[in-house]
């Protein structure tokens, strides 16, 4: 609270106080009192109302700042309503009326919109497991008549059904509530079944695939890792060079085990490292190739957040090496044995 | 031969399910009316059922907790729904695997495959012959006329593929897509290779041209 508008605020009592003042000496000297006596009255009251003011203006601040103070440490401040005091004062209490009802409303949209959120993200999920369906069909279809033709099909399925569930985390990862159930898995079926999932693409483009001896179990939900596999092996198709390999390694330390991707494709610039995991940047490879969204790689970082996986991606001039992290902590090695 | 029914309401799928199961050496059939599912179940009486999830009437895991009322002959859910929620539903009422949409077929195969055998042990040992060549799947070992040789594990398996399409022409992506099946990532110049040293390998033990070149479609056996 600013004194200066405080007192400017006050101007109307003082004024009455002064006028009072006037007329009071008027009367005194006119009924014959000294000039003493009325300096002397006239000081009293001055410094009562002083007094007065500065008092009020100091239990005034305190209250406000508090209020004050509050607010800012609330997370949802307009919420502000629900933990203050009912303040006494008439005009205050107006306020105080206006404010709930401002909050009223706010938790009205805001429910709106939080039940509006749900119900589309509940027809994605719906809608993506609908067209999986068809996508399902096809499939059959085309492997009970295995031609070149439909080896391409194939190809193709694989990249729709890579965007359906690319769609399908996207909505997932936009909610806070858990979609994943951690278990004990074993890497090297994770690794397996996402090579399987891109079989055609991977064939397609000639793909030589090496796997080291993997035979490592972590504590991780094994769709989510599959889903992020997908999407590292889907880059090392579209950013491969001549003769592109992928392999596929672990290295096991005290308290971790690191997945290794590793290909030759183009690579990724140095200066854009850094930004690869944010959503929508396509940098230098983006401009080459044309179907960049800038949503892959930045999905895998939310779900490797959410399942603490460590991943990294590191690259010098050609190739490109992704790495995921999966923490073992003494829970883990101690139920391993 | 192993009978297997089939739940499943989208009649592309169930029709290619179909050929794709009958293709594969097992007598098929599929429920037409999902009212009477489980009369159908009990007539047919199946060595292993195919349950969608999603399904007119009465959904999967009812129909499963019905099966396993009366019989518990395996049952592998397919759904397109890939929510935890519906694969810890699937195993408390008594699934035996778990398999989402879009499917690959060389993995529900092998599933069933694996869920029939444990279900219904049969304790022969495994080997093909053809034109006196004797293929051992346990021990990875192909004999002629009492003289053997070891096999590698990529070597095992285009042997045996060759052998289970013997006298059919094979052609070099069917192979691959069947080792590729296997975790074998086996590219076309690395066929070529093996093949030439499985060709070494029969010219020792006393078999020269088994396996035949088909210009342009394949090898044969």
């Amino acid at each position: 609270m600013s004194g200066k508008l405080y007192l400017k605020n006050q101007i109307p009592a003082i004024l009455v106080n002064l006028m009072g003042m006037l007329a009071l000496a008027l009367f005194l000297l006119a009924s014959g009192n000294q000039f003493q006596t009325v300096m002397f009255i006239f000081m009293v009251w001055f410094i009562i109302l002083t007094t007065y003011l500065s008092v009020v203006y100091y239990a005034r601040k305190r209250y406000l700042n508090q209020l004050l103070d509050m607010t800012e440490q609330l997370e949802e401040r307009y919420l502000m309503p629900e933990i203050m005091t009912i303040p006494e004062k008439a005009d205050e209490q107006v306020f105080y009326q206006i404010m709930k009802m401002a909050e009223k409303s706010m938790l009205e949209k805001i429910g709106a919109i939080q039940n509006e959120q749900k119900e589309y993200k509940e027809y994605i999920e719906q809608w993506i497991h609908e067209v999986k369906t068809p996508i399902t069909a096809m499939k059959l279809l085309c492997e009970n008549n295995c031609s070149p033709f439909a080896r391409e099909i194939l190809a193709e399925l694989e990249n729709i059904n890579q965007y359906t569930e690319q769609a399908l985390y996207y909505a997932r990862s936009k909610h806070t509530e858990k979609d994943y159930s951690v278990r004990e898995i074993d890497l090297c079926d994770v690794v397996h079944s996402a090579i399987a999932d891109n079989k055609y693409l991977l064939r397609q483009s000639n793909m030589t695939i090496t796997i080291d001896d993997i035979k490592n179990r972590v504590y991780t939900d094994d769709k989510w890792v599959r889903f992020i596999l997908n999407q590292i092996i889907g880059n090392a198709i579209k950013y491969r060079t001549e003769q592109p390999v992928l392999h596929f390694s672990t290295i096991k330390t005290n308290d971790r085990i690191v997945l290794f991707i590793s290909d030759n494709g183009i690579g990724i610039p140095q200066s854009d490292l850094p930004r690869i995991f944010e959503k929508g940047f396509t940098g230098r490879n983006g401009r080459i190739k044309k179907d960049s969204t800038g949503i892959g790689l930045y999905l895998c970082k939310r779900l490797c957040d959410k399942l603490g996986i460590g991943l990294t991606a590191h690259s010098e001039n050609k190739g490109t090496t992704v790495a995921l992290s999966f923490q073992l902590n003494d829970f883990v090695t101690g139920v391993q044995g | 031969m192993k009978k297997i029914l089939i739940v499943e309401d989208d009649f592309t799928i169930q029709v290619q399910l179909k050929t794709l199961l009958s293709g594969n050496g097992y007598e098929v059939f599929a429920v037409t009316d999902f009212s009477q599912t489980i009369q159908q179940i009990k007539a047919f009486v199946p060595h292993l059922v195919i349950l969608d999830i999603k399904l007119p009437g009465n959904n999967g895991f009812e129909i499963c907790s019905e099966i396993r009322a009366f019989s518990d002959i395996p049952i592998v859910f397919v759904t397109s729904s890939n929510t935890d929620m519906d694969e810890l539903n699937s195993i408390m009422l008594g699934g035996d695997a778990f398999i989402t949409k879009p499917y690959n077929t060389a993995i529900l195969l092998a599933k069933i495959a694996a869920l029939l055998k444990r279900a219904y042990p049969s304790p022969q040992t495994e080997f093909f012959t053809w034109n006196g060549v004797t293929l051992h799947l346990e021990s990875s070992v192909i004999e002629y006329k009492e003289q053997k040789a070891e096999l590698t594990k990529n070597e095992l398996k285009i042997l045996y593929y060759l052998f289970k399409n013997a006298g059919k022409i094979c052609s070099r992506n069917d192979i691959i897509d069947f080792l590729w099946d296997n975790q074998l990532y086996v590219d076309d110049n690395a066929l070529s290779v093996n093949v030439t040293r499985i060709r070494d390998k029969l010219n020792k033990i006393g078999f020269t041209d088994f396996i035949k070149t088909k210009h342009r479609q394949g090898y044969t056996l």
